[in-house]
């Protein structure tokens, strides 16, 4: 099916004039989160997160790498995400789009910015690290394929464990532990529109608004950030969005504790 | 619905019967897709749109060129409204409803009659469930329209347009709630029992607001001329080439094909 | 397929009993799901052994680009796809290699045969193959599945197909190898049948089978995939049985 606008810029103001969404939800609730952590076995980390209809599954292996040259006592983090054909029929087989390539970096900022996982415990030997590839399998899109991503992400890294190592080699099927993970981040992301600004856009309300803001934070911190879009956020905005994304981060750290 | 619930390659008669959606071999009679069948035919559960003229549908505008527009439908060939069938002016991702006036031989639809639809929301389902989102006599989507003060446009395509200051939400759970169950019986009481259930926020029209444009009645005058197609069964062996062999056996509905 | 390394190969089949217990007729445990994704117009989720694999489907859409598409039939294009953390060993590279686009390839031509493809010209029909586990026997369980969401998306077919792969293992044949019979087994043959008919629509092998060996495996196919097709039209069945507005991926988690 070719894309199409589903709701023109009109509808979709004209909803939010009206103070409304279109499905009735408030300017800064979620839909329905529901977290499935650690569902694979071959994976070292695994979860699957849906955000209303948005579906996505994020694996974590580990490998034996060399560290970069200008680091070489640090491990190795990698992120990657895969929007999938199946997940949406904008979506085209064929080399990574800008949209995944901007959705891993993003995803990955607020980890490694945050430095939620200690990169200086990976190291091995000489020219030995582990290398932790977070791999972001996008199922199913309905928007706000972003905090999705970023759920699932950090459910698989809690849920992830290490390695057993044995004379530099990975012995696949044991494990030493879980992965230490100093504290959880969680992204807000949201949606513009005129003056309008609302959490957790729909695919519909996607096509429709002017741009996006993406907050990672911590408990305390501010730790990524990513504007998307051709439209502009004021400095007032981001500064409430912030507030706004620290104090829905406790709703989602909740989501990611309880299992 | 009656009938039972079917599979593809299920035999549904152990005679060569010409029934629409499935095939014939080696004298008997085969489903091509998951169904259901009662009393000699066989109706698709899912499938894609089949347009035929008469149906209405709901289309979004895709493209504006210089005689009319290219709507996209729920269908795989494309659609065209000429701009000598209507007075407004459209725009790309205006809804509209319409009816299709004809079908080419190359499957491109052409539509007439149309009506530009105001600002909603396009809530997707599968086309074979429309009819009984509509209901007998308009009964079930006017039973929708009345509780949740939306104004619903069914196309027969399978897009739901559903617009106005109602309850949108809860027009959308109703529309989802009968394309799941479709093929149950009691399934309008049911409907009514989750309606009457639900909170029904009704927003204060206000004054002056826009009169909304009548929709066309949607009644099924007469019974809707069958698409579907018989498939001429297993393919006589040798290696497909690329494209240029004709193809034998007869299809119901797709004339002229050479 | 075989590459053990002779030197550690285990007994594969002792006293009618394989690795995991199993007799050389029982196919591993097997569940499937369909309509399990929004978005694609039919979807279905498959666990055999610990095989974890998702077809989503689309169509018939418009064919893009409009170069491939033919003037007679709906085109079938076909992607399987390894997720790179599917693998028991290290992290996989993303994006296809040379044996994923093979498979893709004869995955694809098995479909072809069965979608009644001719009520649908100058379109295409798009199924899509996401291993997110494997386990052996990804692309048997890949066909299965992609069956399903074929049948969800109201696709007409002239059957539903499956495939079930069979092995030869200390010498016998057995069906629907496990991954050490598929390390370390003598011969890997995956078979997908359309069931009505009968027609084996696809056959890959290797190893070396003397005819009655070659005879065996397929008598233990056909029945193996009888069973399958059972499991395939209650999956679907189960759509209609137990209606759901909501569609969603359930794994459940296990140790």
């Amino acid at each position: 099916m070719e894309p199409i606008n589903e709701i023109k810029r009109d509808s979709l103001l004209a909803f939010l004039s009206a103070g409304r969404r279109a499905d009735n939800r408030g300017m800064y609730d979620y839909r329905k989160i529901v977290m499935q952590p650690g569902i694979l076995q071959n994976a070292d980390g695994s979860a699957i997160a849906s955000i209303g209809k948005s579906q996505v599954m994020a694996g974590i292996k580990f490998d034996i790498a060399k560290p970069f040259a200008d680091r070489p006592t640090e491990g190795v983090l990698s992120t990657s995400a895969d929007l999938l054909p199946l997940a949406s029929h904008l979506f085209e087989t064929g080399p990574p789009s800008d949209e995944s390539i901007e959705l891993a970096r993003v995803v990955d900022r607020g980890i490694r910015s945050a430095n939620i996982i200690d990169l200086q415990s990976f190291f091995i030997a000489e020219d030995k690290v582990l290398a932790l590839y977070i791999d972001m399998f996008i199922l199913d899109h309905d928007g706000n394929l972003i905090d999705a991503s970023s759920l699932a992400a950090m459910a698989a890294l809690l849920a992830a464990r290490m390695p057993k190592i044995e004379d530099g080699k990975i012995i696949r099927g044991e494990f030493a532990g879980k992965l230490p993970v100093k504290e959880m981040v969680t992204t807000c992301t949201f949606g513009k529109l005129g003056d309008r600004i609302f959490l957790d856009p729909t695919l519909d309300e996607e096509k429709g608004m002017d741009c996006r803001l993406t907050l990672a934070t911590t408990e305390t911190h501010l730790c990524a950030a990513q504007k998307g879009g051709w439209g502009a956020f004021t400095e007032k905005d981001i500064l409430e969005l912030n507030g706004i994304s620290l104090d829905k981060g406790k709703e989602l750290r909740a989501l990611l504790k309880s299992d | 619905m009656e009938g039972k619930i079917v599979m593809p390659g299920e035999m549904i008669s152990d005679k060569p019967d010409r029934i629409s959606y499935a095939y014939v071999a080696n004298g008997k009679t085969y489903s091509t897709v998951v169904g259901l069948y009662h009393e000699g035919k066989l109706v698709p559960l899912e499938g894609p749109y089949e347009p035929l003229p008469d149906d209405y549908v709901v289309g979004i505008v895709t493209e504006v060129k210089f005689s009319g527009y290219s709507v996209q439908m729920n269908c795989a060939y494309p659609a065209f409204l000429s701009s000598r069938e209507i007075r407004e002016r459209y725009v790309m991702g205006d809804a509209l409803f319409a009816k299709i006036a004809m079908i080419d031989e190359v499957r491109s639809t052409e539509l007439n009659d149309a009506m530009k639809l105001p600002p909603g929301k396009l809530v997707k389902v599968s086309s074979v469930k429309i009819p009984r989102i509509i209901g007998k006599k308009n009964s079930m989507i006017d039973m929708i329209k009345a509780t949740t003060g939306c104004d619903i446009f069914a196309g027969r395509n399978g897009y739901v347009w559903i617009a106005g200051k109602g309850n949108a939400p809860l027009a959308e759970k109703a529309v989802k709630m009968i394309e799941a169950q479709a093929h149950t019986t009691g399934l309008t009481d049911r409907v009514a029992a989750f309606l009457k259930s639900q909170p029904q926020i009704i927003i204060d029209q206000g004054a002056g607001a826009p009169q909304q444009p009548q929709m066309p009645p949607q009644e099924e005058q007469h019974e809707r001329r069958e698409g579907g197609y018989r498939s001429s069964g297993p393919r006589e062996g040798g290696y497909r080439s690329g494209g240029s062999r004709p193809h034998s056996g007869g299809y119901r509905g797709n004339s002229n094909r050479q | 397929m075989m590459g053990g390394n002779a030197a550690n190969k285990p007994v594969l089949l002792k006293d009618g009993k394989r690795v995991d217990g199993r007799s050389v007729e029982d196919v591993r445990p097997l569940k499937i799901v369909a309509r399990v994704l929004n978005d694609a117009d039919g979807s279905a989720y498959i666990e055999w052994g610990k095989n974890k694999i998702l077809a989503g489907v689309y169509g018939p859409s418009e064919c893009i680009p409009r170069h491939d598409q033919s003037l007679y039939r709906a085109i079938v294009k076909c992607r399987y796809n390894m997720a790179p953390f599917s693998g028991a060993e290290e992290h996989g590279r993303s994006g296809p290699n040379r044996r994923s686009k093979e498979l893709s390839k004869v995955i694809k031509e098995a479909f072809e045969n069965v979608i009644i493809s001719e009520n649908f010209p100058k379109t295409q029909i798009e199924i899509y193959l996401e291993v997110l586990q494997s386990d052996g026997g990804t692309r048997c369980a890949a066909v299965t599945a992609a069956a399903v969401a074929l049948a969800d998306a109201g696709i007409p077919m002239k059957d539903l197909v499956n495939a079930v792969a069979v092995c030869k293992i200390d010498g016998q044949m057995a069906v629907d190898p496990g991954k050490e019979e598929d390390n370390f087994g003598e011969s890997d043959m995956p078979i997908a049948f359309s069931p009505r008919t009968g027609d084996v629509l696809l056959f890959q092998m290797d190893g070396m089978l003397t005819p009655e060996e070659l005879a065996r495996g397929f008598e233990l196919a056909k029945g193996a995939s009888a069973k399958i097709r059972e499991i395939q039209v209650e999956a679907i069945r189960k759509v209609y049985d137990e209606p759901r507005e909501e569609r969603f991926l359930v794994i459940e988690k296990k140790d």
